[in-house]
């Protein structure tokens, strides 16, 4: 006869109130860990996806992803000049948020292609194509929920979606949209109308006031569109990156690119330990003292409910004891208790997390490893809970029942 | 009567509690016996020592000194226990109490099962005895039934059961019939004097009430610790003489 399961069944609603209680805990520990993967994977799968061997940034600055990066766009042909790159191509991007006809939000990351050099060959897709032309077509994440073939206006463009990717995110969450250069500086300057008035204005007055004024030639390119003058465009670039030829060693362009002054270079692996080092430290930091915190709550929680369970049956493990049941009968009633109540505790919190994560706003990644070292966790949380009502229990003494 | 096996016998049994000021002497030198088939009810007062003895041949509590033994079984010598005193509960002894202590969260059948089960026993054969027991005491449509839904006669017909199914030497019972009514009350020590006659248990009772003695066959009366009087129960009017 098991005592425990006939104990459980005397009081079910209980026990599973308990047990779904304790689950949703486990949930929560459950999505701390897996928004953890997220964060890491997220955070390199934007840089994965273009697969530069060399990532050439602003000097000192450990852009173009942990940190704010400029660079001339000039410098991509600079570093075609090097022996052993046989590609660079720059990179820009920005964040974006607007909204779309019927309301939904649409907040994504703007990755600008070196169009015709880059055309997203190397981003992996699930649907559609890489991009076929310099302007008005875009590859998105399937995120963002924009189908293939849909058409959404940005600033004043409209852009056909015809590429879709999956897991594409920049290291905040975003989707990440890809369009050719061009277009993603493009939506990034966009103006109305009346602020290009004004800027040209104001620009006309500063140069009217400064000596160049007495110049009217150059009155006249204060008056011209912003792009026409040769010494304001083009726009700067995030970052130049680099691909070397076959055969040529990584280690030696990087040598090379690093003498320039103006500029710093890192590998790709480089890369990611910025990217992880600054952007995910300190949520993994984070995510891990509050994991830490809900195993400490799961196991106080647990250790109550065990303790209570025991108290609410001391008279009957003294009966029990009375009748000459063994220590290991009373002790393995209260054990299994406990295991029953985080097995069932666990199997809810995989179950939960199995429909719930998949609505998370940010993506929950995990792995068989983590649902082994989680049961690991529920089989200690419920030994150690079982371990306070185990003291409690030899502690009932035979004399009580006598004692009425 | 000398005839019979001994179902206990206690020599020099005493206990104290406390020391110096505190010392109180709650068992004094006891000896003792009860046989087979013999239904003993034990009179006195509180705190005259009635459920220090239970608690010593309960094999709860260790005495001072003495020896105890129990089923032809030695489980106490010179004050200590001797062997497996959780096994000697399992096999030799059976409890009955005031209330029914019954464990609320197994069903009657359970509780009574649970005795045999505790021993070993396997759970299809427990379980056919535990329901024939039940039937025996006239509860057998109640074994699926908790405690809870058991009137208070019926919870304590099932606890006999459960003092009884192992076919112990030994049912130590403390005021069984105390919170019962007089009709119930010798239903209840009708049973003991019947599962002593049949089972061959010997049957010691702890009671204060007068009410059912003539059901007994010896009546033993202890105050400040000491066994003071040992008396032949009333026959009931009519009876058969036994």
């Amino acid at each position: 006869m098991n005592l425990a399961l006939r104990d459980i069944r005397h009081d079910l609603s209980r026990f599973t109130l308990t047990a779904v209680g304790l689950g949703l805990l486990l949930t929560v520990v459950l999505a701390m860990t897996g928004i953890y993967n997220g964060i890491i994977v997220d955070a390199t799968a934007l840089p994965a996806s273009l697969q530069a061997d060399l990532w050439v940034v602003q000097r000192d600055t450990r852009g173009p992803f942990a940190e704010l990066s400029r660079l001339p766009a000039d410098l991509e042909d600079r570093a075609l000049a090097v022996p052993g790159v046989a590609r660079a191509r720059s990179y820009v991007a920005h964040t974006i948020q607007r909204e779309l006809p019927d309301g939904r939000p649409l907040r994504f990351t703007a990755v600008g292609l070196a169009w015709p050099v880059d055309k997203g060959e190397s981003i992996p897709l699930i649907e559609g194509r890489p991009l076929d032309q310099a302007h008005y077509e875009v590859i998105v994440d399937e995120s963002l929920g924009l189908q293939l073939g849909e058409r959404i206006r940005l600033a004043r463009d409209m852009y056909t979606v015809v590429g879709v990717t999956k897991g594409i995110l920049a290291s905040a969450g975003d989707a990440v949209a890809f369009f050719t250069r061009a277009d993603a500086q493009s939506i990034q300057y966009d103006q109305s109308s009346e602020a290009i008035r004004l800027d040209r204005e104001a620009r006309t007055q500063r140069i009217r006031e400064s000596w160049l004024g007495n110049d009217p030639e150059f009155v006249r390119f204060a008056e011209t569109a912003t792009g026409l003058i040769p010494a304001i465009a083009p726009a700067p670039v995030s970052a130049v990156m680099i691909n070397v030829a076959p055969g040529a060693s990584i280690e030696m362009v990087k040598q090379r690119l690093a003498t320039w002054k103006d500029i710093s270079v890192y590998s790709q692996e480089d890369q990611n330990e910025l990217i992880l080092g600054g952007i995910v430290e300190k949520t993994r930091k984070q995510i891990g003292l509050f994991r830490a915190l809900l195993v400490v709550i799961s196991t106080i929680l647990m250790s109550l409910i065990i303790y209570t369970m025991t108290v609410d049956k001391l008279h009957s493990i003294a009966l029990l004891k009375l009748l000459g049941a063994k220590q290991t009968v009373i002790l393995g009633m209260i054990l299994q208790e406990a295991l029953l109540l985080g097995a069932i505790a666990y199997t809810i919190a995989i179950v939960v997390g199995r429909y719930a994560f998949e609505r998370f706003p940010r993506r929950v990644i995990l792995e068989n490893e983590h649902l082994i070292m989680l049961a690991l966790l529920v089989l200690a949380i419920s030994s150690i809970a079982s371990a306070i009502g185990m003291k409690k229990a030899l502690a009932a003494d035979p004399n009580e029942v006598l004692a009425g | 009567m000398s005839e019979r096996s001994k179902a206990v016998v206690a020599r020099k049994v005493s206990k104290h509690y406390g020391e110096g000021n505190t010392y109180v002497r709650a068992l004094g030198e006891t000896d003792f016996e009860l046989l087979s088939g013999e239904v003993i009810a034990l009179l006195g007062p509180s705190g005259s020592g009635k459920s220090t003895l239970l608690t010593i041949l309960g094999l709860i509590n260790e005495p001072d000194g003495g020896d105890l033994e129990i089923g032809g079984q030695v489980v106490i010598r010179d004050g200590e226990f001797v062997g497996n005193t959780n096994r000697v509960r399992r096999r030799e002894l059976g409890f009955v109490f005031q209330r029914s202590n019954l464990i609320p969260f197994l069903t009657a059948e359970e509780n009574v099962r649970l005795v045999l089960e505790l021993d070993g026993v396997g759970q299809r054969i427990a379980r056919q005895r535990s329901r024939e027991m039940l039937e025996t005491l006239g509860v057998g449509d109640r074994g699926a039934h908790y405690p809870v839904e058991l009137s208070g006669g019926q919870q304590q017909r099932v606890a006999i059961a459960r003092a009884l199914i192992h076919e112990p030497a030994l049912v130590l019972a403390d005021e069984p019939t105390a919170s019962l009514d007089k009709e119930r009350g010798r239903q209840v020590m009708e049973l003991f004097r019947s599962a002593a006659r049949e089972r061959g248990a010997g049957v010691l009772v702890v009671t204060h009430d007068h009410r059912s003695l003539d059901l007994v066959d010896r009546t033993l009366e202890i105050e400040d610790g000491f066994l003071i009087a040992e008396g032949i129960a009333q026959k009931p009017q009519g009876g058969s003489g036994e």
